[in-house]
């Protein structure tokens, strides 16, 4: 009988893929699959493969994989097969590269060089496959990531386009900017135009000085600092930062900087130039979404204040007296022209008993709403009080003492209060810090009625005094208020209280509904097209009795 | 923003529901998968990851939940995602995780799918 030889190649491959192929043909991990099927080939006790995976070694296995430990691959890396310390290593090549290396410790007995050599190239080519699949994984994912970037591009256009809240504004920027930069910090400040912060937000810890970064010089493109933080980044909050300027032309809106981008093998990575041009189309994505929130909120306030003085003119065209009093003895005219921005002038009449006439101007500081509230408030008073009152002096602290009291707003209000009796000609009246009326005399002077107290409101327990003049016939009160004499040109020259004096004369002859037209006339002609911002009110009454 | 993700889990069954609160970068991927391969490993088979809490998911972070997906498949189980920003949701899609993951708009929505979802 002859003994028998040793095994056909064919034989051995026929046998070795039995013990093998069902385990590379399971449903395990490909680094599993190749270690247990190289445990069987060989008969080691245990295997472990590297994979080459980007540009370093990892070890696979299903409890042992990570980075390796120094020395833990022979140096330099073996071209073929190679014993260490009783390990066997298997370079594993697939086309003329080399992806991994398989250690096996405890091989019992050499085998055969041919079938080592088998091994190696089945393992290779099988671990190349597995390379070849992961970089085609990878290159898709990057793929996927630069689609990524185009369309958060495209949204971040189309959400801030409409986005007219900052807060939501800022952090729709600041997340996109750090989710796509891989940035683990960011940070966003914004800047109001005095240059104050007005938002400022911050993912993974605060990392800018706001008042420090304002005054970065920030190049075209962003400024990569991948070495140390400088001036403008908190001490200690970072390694390496990106930051770009949030611009319109002539002035910076904010700075939008990342921090730190991450790896998945926890290191942290240099910002890229590519960092730097997303994050700048991010930046002026922002500028150009901040600039049209911050034209509609001053659309708004301008909405606002128009609808303020539509509201304040209401309330002052309906306190001004419809028409004027008759009253024997007497020639009355008066005229209020508001400005657009509502100053607070008001006028009126109140008949009295025994053919008596009480008048009064009033000019309130501030102006909007709060100035037609409080004229208002003078007028309800004024009203109220004027039956009650002894005298002019009288019914003044008492207006004062109710302003005092029921008063919204804190203003003051400059008053010529007058009580004029045309039978015997005597005016008695209070000017409350007001103008000097003029009482032209019919014989052609003029006399200035000064002031005999302060304005209302401004003091509390203010009293007044009541002065008396009598008027002859043929004379002429003229009742203003500043929005007349200080009434501007361009070269911002005042009317003036001489200009109205002298057309008080001027036109002595005139009635006075006729008279006041011209006054009106003469300010309009002298202040031609600069713009006024003062009411302007004129009362005149003239004795013909 | 809190510096870093939180996760917190609670297993119904063979269904774990996971909720993360911060930005899912490398760190939150990594509290991701250790907290999900610990419920795989306690016999759970699906997974329902809620991201209400989260506006902001790096590139870094959806690699870790690729390979959390690609775990779930080796053990073949479920993956769900719920409460996503209209961001985030867009940003899985273009990145392929909706590709092996459903994503659902509230927890009970993905629950219910993944309880009735065959092993």
């Amino acid at each position: 009988m002859t003994p028998p030889g040793p095994a056909s190649p064919t034989t051995r491959i026929d046998e070795l893929w039995k013990r093998i192929g069902p385990v590379l043909e399971s449903d395990l991990p490909l680094p599993s699959r190749v270690a247990e099927a190289a445990v069987l080939a060989t008969g080691a006790r245990n295997a472990t493969l590297y994979l080459r995976e980007r540009d370093a070694w990892v070890r696979t296995g299903e409890k042992i994989a990570g980075p390796l430990e120094p020395g833990e691959l022979p140096e330099p890396l073996p071209a073929g097969v190679f014993q260490r310390n009783g390990e066997l290593w298997l370079p594993l090549s697939a086309e003329g590269s080399l992806h991994g290396m398989l250690r096996l410790h405890g091989v019992p007995e050499d085998p055969p060089a041919d079938e080592s050599t088998l091994l190696a190239f089945l393992f290779g080519s099988l671990v190349g496959a597995h390379g070849l699949a992961r970089q085609v994984r990878e290159a898709e994912f990057e793929l996927k990531a630069r689609l990524l970037e185009l369309e958060s591009l495209y949204d971040l256009g189309l959400s801030l386009g409409g986005q007219l809240d900052l807060s939501a504004l800022a952090d729709e920027v600041l997340f996109r900017s750090i989710s796509l930069t891989d940035a683990g910090k960011g940070a966003l400040v914004l800047y109001d135009d005095a240059d104050r912060v007005l938002l400022e937000r911050s993912v993974g810890g605060e990392i800018l000085v706001p008042q420090d970064c304002r005054q970065w010089t920030l190049p075209e493109g962003g400024l990569i600092n991948n070495d140390s933080p400088s001036d403008g980044m908190r001490d200690g909050s970072c390694r390496k930062y990106l930051a770009v300027a949030i611009s319109v032309p002539g002035r910076r809106l904010g700075v939008l900087a990342v921090a730190d981008k991450e790896s998945r093998d926890g290191r942290v990575l240099d910002f890229t130039a590519t960092d730097a041009r997303l994050l700048s189309l991010f930046a002026n994505q922002a500028a150009a979404a901040i600039e049209t929130a911050r034209l509609h909120r001053e659309a708004i306030e301008k909405e606002r204040i128009e609808r303020e003085l539509e509201l304040a003119a209401t309330i002052q065209k309906q306190i001004l007296p419809r028409d004027l009093p008759a009253v024997a003895g007497l020639e009355i005219a008066a005229k209020n022209v508001p400005t657009r921005q509502v100053g607070g002038d008001y006028f009126d009449f109140f008949p009295l008993s025994r053919g008596r006439l009480a008048f009064l101007v009033s000019d309130v500081s501030g102006k909007g709403v709060p100035a037609a509230l409080l004229v208002s408030t003078v007028h309800a008073a004024v009203h109220l009080q004027i039956d009650e009152a002894k005298t002019v002096a009288d019914l003044i602290g008492r207006v004062d003492r109710h302003l005092q009291r029921y008063a919204a707003t804190r203003k003051f209000l400059t008053c010529f209060f007058g009580l004029l009796e045309p039978d015997t000609g005597t005016l008695r009246y209070v000017s409350a810090g007001h103008n000097p009326a003029l009482l032209r005399r019919a014989a052609g002077e003029v006399v200035q009625l000064k002031a005999t107290g302060v304005p209302l409101g401004m003091f509390p327990n203010a009293s007044w005094k009541e002065e008396t003049i009598t008027l002859c016939r043929g004379d002429l009160l003229c009742v203003y208020s500043d929005g007349v004499t200080e009434a501007q040109n361009a070269a911002e020259e005042e009317f003036g209280l001489d200009r109205l004096s002298n057309a008080l004369s001027s036109h002595a002859a005139l009635a006075p509904d006729a008279l006041c037209r011209e006054i009106f006339d003469e300010v309009e002609a002298f202040v031609a097209d600069a713009p006024q911002y003062d009411d302007e009110t004129l009362l005149l009454t003239r004795l013909v009795g | 923003m809190s510096e870093s993700c939180k996760v917190s889990s609670e297993r119904r069954g063979d269904v774990a529901i996971l909720w993360t609160d911060g930005y899912i970068n490398n760190q939150g991927g990594e509290e991701i998968a250790r907290e999900a391969y610990a419920q795989l490993d306690s016999g759970v088979r699906a997974l329902v990851l809620n991201l209400e809490k989260t506006r902001i998911v790096n590139s870094i972070g959806i690699s870790i939940l690729i390979e959390v997906l690609e775990k779930v498949m080796d053990k073949k189980g479920v993956l769900a995602f719920c409460g996503l920003t209209p961001t985030i949701d867009k940003t899985f899609r273009i990145m392929g995780l909706a590709q092996y993951a459903e994503i659902y708009p509230t927890q009970e929505d993905a629950v219910r799918s993944v309880t009735a979802h065959p092993a």
